[in-house]
């Protein structure tokens, strides 16, 4: 059996790595379990211009390495586990993975959400050649370019008045006959005169060669089949959390976002839960990074006074 | 060992008749996803060193084995047992879903 750690954080993206970095500077002793590679969402991302520090933006994979390195460099241990399943309860925490079992005493869950997929064959391989989950982050490449979002809810109509001021034309893409989003949204996006939308309409194909040249249409109401080109296609369809390991003990919403407040203190004690996992408002690298170092504090807080009543 | 980078002319001394197993990870530098998986492969590399080797195939540069081998997308990590193809997995989402891989096509059938 290995040693218990003060702390295990399951999750190698930014709200991860900086719980581990605030938690080996505070003098615990600390692993981070990843099943990849550094990064989670944001290493896909090939520019990131709204993390502070880097006036020229930098790709989210080498910004994840250097939060590694940096996390590694006081002390943090990395190892690349898939995590099975986990015993929350109780004064040691049991993390069951692929690499065998790790124990803490706190645990940090850091472990993301990951965008809905429309589910199509290569469009795993179409990621960053024309499909896209960001518009925030990878709007900008379509510069002057024609585009289709997916969805029609709230952050999917977000995106399409986004994508609106930088690109030619927009193609809102949507299942139903009409908007699931906020009534904010309707007017502008209505509005707007590079915004076209096609109704009752579902994504059955990815036209492509090198890069995707276009997307193949079922129309539910008629019946028919189309083809519609485009350089770049933004998929807004939800995102899903990746807590479905723990929401047997844990508390968590309707999305299944685990259920806690600034502090990143679950309803278990001694487990927190950082970045896009967390129930918030505004999932971000820097607020992913923000909790972490919270999920930190509350960790050590958590432990001086466990070993106080243990003394006691 | 760390993963060989390999080309046409001696990708086929590493895969051959009697060489026991290769894995060849297909990869180009301006996929983002070939980045996310290249350090598990490493660490594969090193962790089933004696009984595999790890080799790199550069699609850019190598487009002829990328055709031999029928790679349309990448990143495509393929199992060589004698220098033949045993087994293909795309885009794997996890170190421990590599290694499934090489246990599944690795063992002696």
């Amino acid at each position: 059996m290995r040693e218990i750690y003060d702390a295990v954080v399951i999750g190698g993206g930014p709200g991860g790595y900086t719980a581990a970095l605030y938690c080996v500077r505070a003098g615990l002793k600390t692993i981070l379990l990843e099943k990849l590679s550094a990064g989670g969402q944001m290493a896909l991302s090939t520019q990131i211009d709204n993390y502070p520090g880097f006036e020229e933006g930098i790709d989210g994979f080498t910004l994840a390495e250097k939060m590694q390195a940096q996390a590694e460099r006081f002390g943090a241990e990395t190892e690349l586990a898939d995590v099975f399943g986990a015993e929350l309860e109780g004064p040691v925490k049991t993390v069951h993975t692929s690499e065998g079992d790790f124990q803490g005493r706190t645990l940090i869950l850091a472990a993301g959400a990951f965008p809905r997929k429309l589910g199509l064959s290569e469009e795993e391989q179409l990621i960053g050649r024309g499909v896209n989950y960001c518009a925030a982050c990878d709007g900008m490449f379509y510069k002057g370019k024609t585009v289709a979002v997916i969805g029609g809810g709230n952050s999917a109509a977000a995106d399409a008045m986004v994508l609106s001021r930088i690109c030619e034309k927009v193609i809102v893409v949507h299942r139903r006959d009409t908007l699931r989003a906020t009534k904010i949204y309707h007017d502008p996006l209505m509005k707007a005169e590079n915004v076209e939308f096609v109704w009752n309409s579902e994504v059955t194909g990815l036209l492509h060669g090198d890069k995707l040249t276009g997307l193949k249409l079922h129309n539910r109401a008629t019946g028919e089949d189309s083809e519609l080109s485009v350089d770049g296609v933004f998929v807004s369809i939800g995102r899903i959390p990746a807590s479905e390991l723990f929401r047997d003990v844990l508390k968590t919403d309707g999305a299944g976002y685990i259920v806690a407040d600034e502090s990143t203190r679950t309803n278990i004690p001694g487990v927190f839960a950082v970045g896009d996992i967390r129930t918030k408002a505004v999932r971000q690298v820097v607020t992913a990074a923000a909790d972490g170092a919270v999920a930190a504090h509350y960790a050590e807080e958590y432990l001086a006074e466990h070993k106080s009543a243990a003394l006691a | 060992m760390a993963a060989i980078n390999v080309t046409k002319q001696n990708f086929h001394d590493y895969a051959a008749e009697g060489k026991g197993l290769v894995l060849a990870d297909f990869w180009a530098p301006w996929c983002t996803y070939c980045r996310r998986i290249a350090p598990a492969f490493e660490k594969i590399a090193e962790q089933y060193a004696g009984e595999l080797t790890a080799v790199k195939v550069n699609v850019d540069e190598e487009p002829e084995l990328a055709q031999e081998y029928q790679v349309e997308v990448i990143p495509t990590l393929i199992l060589f047992r004698d220098g033949k193809a045993a087994g293909t997995v795309v885009a794997p989402d996890s170190k421990a879903a590599i290694e499934a891989f090489i246990e599944e096509y690795g063992r002696n059938r």
